[in-house]
């Protein structure tokens, strides 16, 4: 066979589909609390505009996957990159020190959390919450802090007038835009979604999954979205990881798994939201 | 035959300064450290003393490990030399060391001040010891002091600006006092005593030696002599210190010094000065050293204090 | 030769000469009468201001008019100038003098339960008839028919032989090498001797009041008091040029042991509290927080209680009693500084 690979056979490319390697490639993660195995040998791999699912019941692994990517905790194994910035690719994130994993954090990840006390500052301003993540990465001029906040509400279609009422006066749904505008202050370009829609009345949740659809086309986000809500993942996601006891029981494209699932499991979740 | 007892030192109910040695080293240490890093807080031991903690142990401390019998020692407490406080302090100070006392701020060595900086300025050579009750400027968004120290370590100080940005939102002004949160050499964020900020300005390359301490909290700071010290403001909405203007003191007709404001039973104020070694020698006919703010209120450093912005 | 002004020197001296003129002459034998009839009280005093010394500690009371927290910052101040000559050697709870053991684990304990002296179970009625001039007469004591062992074995030893503790990491070090909180800088996580001795100096209320929340409702524990020990140990030192142990006295002490099923760690956990004099409310509850805090060591806490650093800077005596009257200090400059703020914000807002 390598006797065929002459010069020449080599100057004549075969036609080859082109395409960019993956945003965030996470290998072999492992999480351990005590003897509990939370996550076990977990791999990962999200492009550049690609909604990734992750059901499971509670227990089963999928928030603290979530939390190794976003950084909040160190993982017993594996590796984590994200190509987000030049060089970036190079580190593994998982190695990285208290400071520099903030500073990562801070730049090229957002999170919206399902329980928004976990997001937010709630008795400081929706602005104020949205203007620390340029605070933190050094924007010192107030007027500049104001116009961003306005920018980055506005495109979660937050109502600009209350802006500066702190989130613990505003309803569920508004309290999440602040979260997404907060997430998206810095411009990343990965999206961490934990349960965001969870626990809103039906209504406000589809107007929620519309803004996410939107920003996720206009901005090309990548996503990580966990949610036990199959309607939620249908959705948003192109593709779906099922997890049970911190194993990836079944993965593949959304319609494929929710419309034709082949693991016990997956079938018996499937049907138990019918 | 000579007595053994006509060898020794006279027996001394304290030791010199009060404290022990190994005390007065640990101190010395801490404040060469502390002076090494402007502005990191360097934990010591802080031994008790026999005044209350929270009443300048951490003052005192640094005043004892310092003094000598050639020192000429002030004590301030709110700018004046005479309340029972400072006079408490001065007391114990000279009866450990012997040292001289002097309410005038030019002619003391060393001065412990609870809260204030003298109007006069202070030169080279001369120890400032202000008195701390809380050190970690960060307190009010992180009480646990080992998280504090942690986001020092990362100038971790976002929820500081935070801070700072919700003041403008809902006052359109900083509405912090005094104690303004300040960065020294452009690294560390400290809480300075709690001085106004009036005298805040005053520590920004200053030719003394400035050491905080905190008895209490077990904390020593230190501003060296001409090291930056910027409070935090928006490069757009200046910080500004107490307004002065338009107030007199009513024995020595002065202004543009820091007041102390007197409620009068008519409703209306009057206003003395709040450094008092300064008004004695105005009342005494003595002339004063250069002060830190002109008689215009123009502060010595062009360009540190500039006018006020309110924000949209 | 400078001269500071001396108004307020004159005026804090009249107020110390009055507050002493109501207190009532300090004799040499109202403090003998506070060291021989309030054992308690003395005992309290010198185990929060870290120095056993019954006299100093009786004066100290006698010279505050019972100001506890004034008695005890005098016997702190007067402590911290003294020398360390030595280290003594670590008290085992075999070796104590032992008067009253007690363990609410077991009905009966190697060694047996021993009463010793104690309130417990008086019937709390005040002895009026005293006030008449009636003498309290001295209830014939009986002394116990065999004499009681000097000393008994640690419950916690018999736990242990049985498998139910996790094994005590041997710890080598030496007396002196000790951590010593009264010397250097605490940082958190604290060394273990630093909180143990933390807890032994801190405040009887403040720690009860902490112990108390956990032991309600707000902790992670159930606590069951393993061994209660009320005696006397020797204070014995390491003659510096022969090299021999030998005693310099005898010194009250208070140990407390409580244990709570060890979670991950094999059988039960041990919390415990040790300190100078008998006080036996503050060990409980101390020793219950101790147990608290290891079970929560490198993990988020859920109650401030929990939290070595919050129980460590909150309980302490001399801190807490003398910043809080620091309130009383003249405060007008940084009340002006706010003042300013106000004023400009009123202003602003309402013209």
């Amino acid at each position: 066979m390598l006797a065929s690979l002459s010069p020449q056979s080599a100057r004549i490319n075969p036609p080859q589909i082109v395409t960019e390697p993956p945003l965030l490639r996470a290998h072999g993660i492992v999480r351990r609390y005590g003897r509990r195995i939370a996550v076990d040998d977990v791999s990962l791999d999200v492009y550049a505009g690609e909604v990734v699912g992750i059901v499971g019941e509670s227990g089963s692994g999928k928030s603290t996957l979530l939390r190794v990517l976003n950084l909040e905790e160190t993982p017993e194994a594996g590796s984590y990159r994200l190509r987000a910035a030049p060089k970036l690719y190079e580190t593994d994130l998982l190695s990285l020190g208290r400071f520099e994993k903030r500073t990562v954090q801070i730049h090229h990840i957002g999170v919206v959390y399902q329980n928004p006390h976990l997001g937010l500052r709630m008795r400081f301003s929706s602005s104020g919450n949205v203007a620390e993540r340029l605070l933190i990465a050094g924007e010192r001029s107030f007027a500049a802090l104001r116009e961003a906040a306005r920018e980055s509400l506005s495109a979660s279609e937050f109502p600009i007038a209350r802006m500066d009422d702190p989130p613990r006066v505003l309803s569920g749904g508004m309290q999440q835009r602040v979260q997404l505008a907060k997430a998206l202050a810095l411009k990343p370009a990965l999206l961490l979604l934990d349960e965001p829609t969870t626990g809103l009345d039906v209504s406000i949740q589809a107007l929620v999954l519309d803004t996410l659809k939107r920003l996720q086309r206009e901005r090309r986000l990548a996503i990580v979205l966990v949610s036990h809500d199959l309607g939620v993942i249908r959705t948003l996601a192109d593709r779906v990881m099922v997890m049970r006891d911190g194993h990836v029981v079944e993965s593949g494209l959304t319609d494929q798994i929710l419309d034709d699932p082949q693991h016990p499991y997956t079938q018996q979740l499937v049907h138990a939201k019918l | 035959m000579t007595a053994l007892s006509s060898l020794t030192a006279p027996q001394q109910p304290y030791s010199y300064g009060y404290l022990d040695a190994h005390a007065k080293r640990e101190l010395r240490r801490r404040m060469l450290k502390a002076i090494a890093v402007p502005g990191y807080q360097v934990p010591y031991a802080s031994r008790e003393l026999p005044i209350a903690r929270g009443w300048g142990t951490g003052g005192l401390q640094v005043t004892l490990a310092l003094v000598g019998p050639e020192s000429i020692v002030k004590v301030i407490d709110q700018g004046a030399d005479d309340s029972v406080n400072a006079a408490n302090l001065r007391r114990f100070i000279a009866r450990m060391s012997g040292a001289a006392t002097t309410t005038d701020a030019v002619a003391a060595t060393l001065l412990q001040s609870r809260h204030r900086i003298p109007e006069e300025r202070m030169r080279e050579g001369q120890v400032l010891i202000l008195q701390v009750p809380d050190p970690e400027p960060l307190r009010a968004v992180q009480p646990d002091m080992s998280k504090s120290a942690q986001m020092h370590a990362d100038a971790d100080y976002g929820q500081m600006w935070l801070s700072l940005y919700e003041q403008l939102v809902r006052f359109k002004q900083y509405i912090q006092g005094a104690s303004y949160p300040s960065l020294v050499n452009g690294r560390h964020i400290i809480s300075p005593s709690p001085i106004p900020r009036w005298d805040t300005p005053k520590l920004h390359l200053a030719s003394h030696l400035t050491i905080l301490s905190a008895g209490r909290e077990k904390r020593i700071y230190a501003v060296p002599p001409y090291t930056t010290v910027a409070p935090l403001e928006f490069s757009d909405v200046p910080f500004q210190v107490e307004d002065q203007s338009g107030r007199a003191c009513r024995t020595t007709g002065v202004r543009n010094r820091f007041m102390n404001e007197i409620p009068q039973t008519d409703g209306t104020s009057q206003f003395e000065l709040s450094d008092s070694g300064y008004a004695e020698k105005l009342a005494n006919g003595i002339m004063p050293a250069s002060t830190y703010y002109d008689e215009n209120g123009e502060f010595y450093h062009a360009g540190i204090l500039k006018p006020a912005v309110r924000p949209d | 030769m400078y001269i500071a002004a001396k108004g307020g020197e004159e005026a804090i001296q009249q107020s110390e000469h009055l507050y002493h003129l109501l207190n009532g002459e300090l004799t040499i034998d109202t403090v003998r009468m506070i060291e021989k009839s309030m054992p308690y009280l003395v005992d309290r005093v010198m185990g929060e201001g870290s120095l056993y010394s019954p006299e100093l500690a009786a004066l100290a009371i006698a010279q505050t008019g019972g100001d506890l927290y004034e008695a005890v910052l005098l016997l702190r101040a007067y402590r911290a100038t003294q020398p360390r000559l030595a280290y003594a050697q670590p008290i085992e709870p075999g070796e104590v003098l032992t008067v009253r053991r007690i363990s609410a684990a077991f009905k009966d304990i190697p060694g047996g339960q021993v009463l010793g002296p104690s309130l417990d179970y008086s019937h709390r009625l005040l002895k009026l008839d005293v006030l008449d001039g009636t003498r309290e007469p001295q209830e014939a004591f009986q002394p116990a028919e065999q004499p009681a062992p000097p000393a008994y074995p640690p419950v916690a030893g018999w736990l242990r032989e049985q498998g139910l503790l996790a094994e005590a990491k041997a710890d080598a070090t030496q007396a002196a090498d000790i951590p010593d909180v009264t010397t250097e800088n605490v940082l958190f996580p604290a060394p273990r001797p630093h909180r143990l001795q933390a807890m032994a100096r801190a405040d009887t209320g403040g720690v009860l009041s902490l112990g108390y929340s956990i032991m309600r409702g707000y902790g992670l524990i159930h606590p069951t008091v393993n061994e209660l020990r009320l005696g006397h140990a020797e204070v014995t030192l390491t003659h510096p040029v022969t090299g021999e142990k030998f005693s310099a006295g005898r010194v009250r002490v208070s140990q407390c042991e409580v244990v709570s099923p060890g979670g991950d760690e094999k059988g039960y956990a041990i919390g415990f509290a040790a300190t100078l004099g008998w006080n036996e409310v503050k060990l409980i509850a101390a020793s219950t927080l101790d147990l608290d805090m290891a079970s929560q060591d490198g993990d988020g806490a859920k109650h401030p209680a929990h939290e070595e650093e919050f129980v460590m800077y909150h309980t302490e005596p001399v801190e807490s009693s003398g910043f809080c009257i620091h309130f009383k200090l003249p405060h007008y400059v940084t009340f002006a500084s706010g003042l300013d703020n106000i004023r400009k914000v009123i202003q602003a807002t309402y013209g």
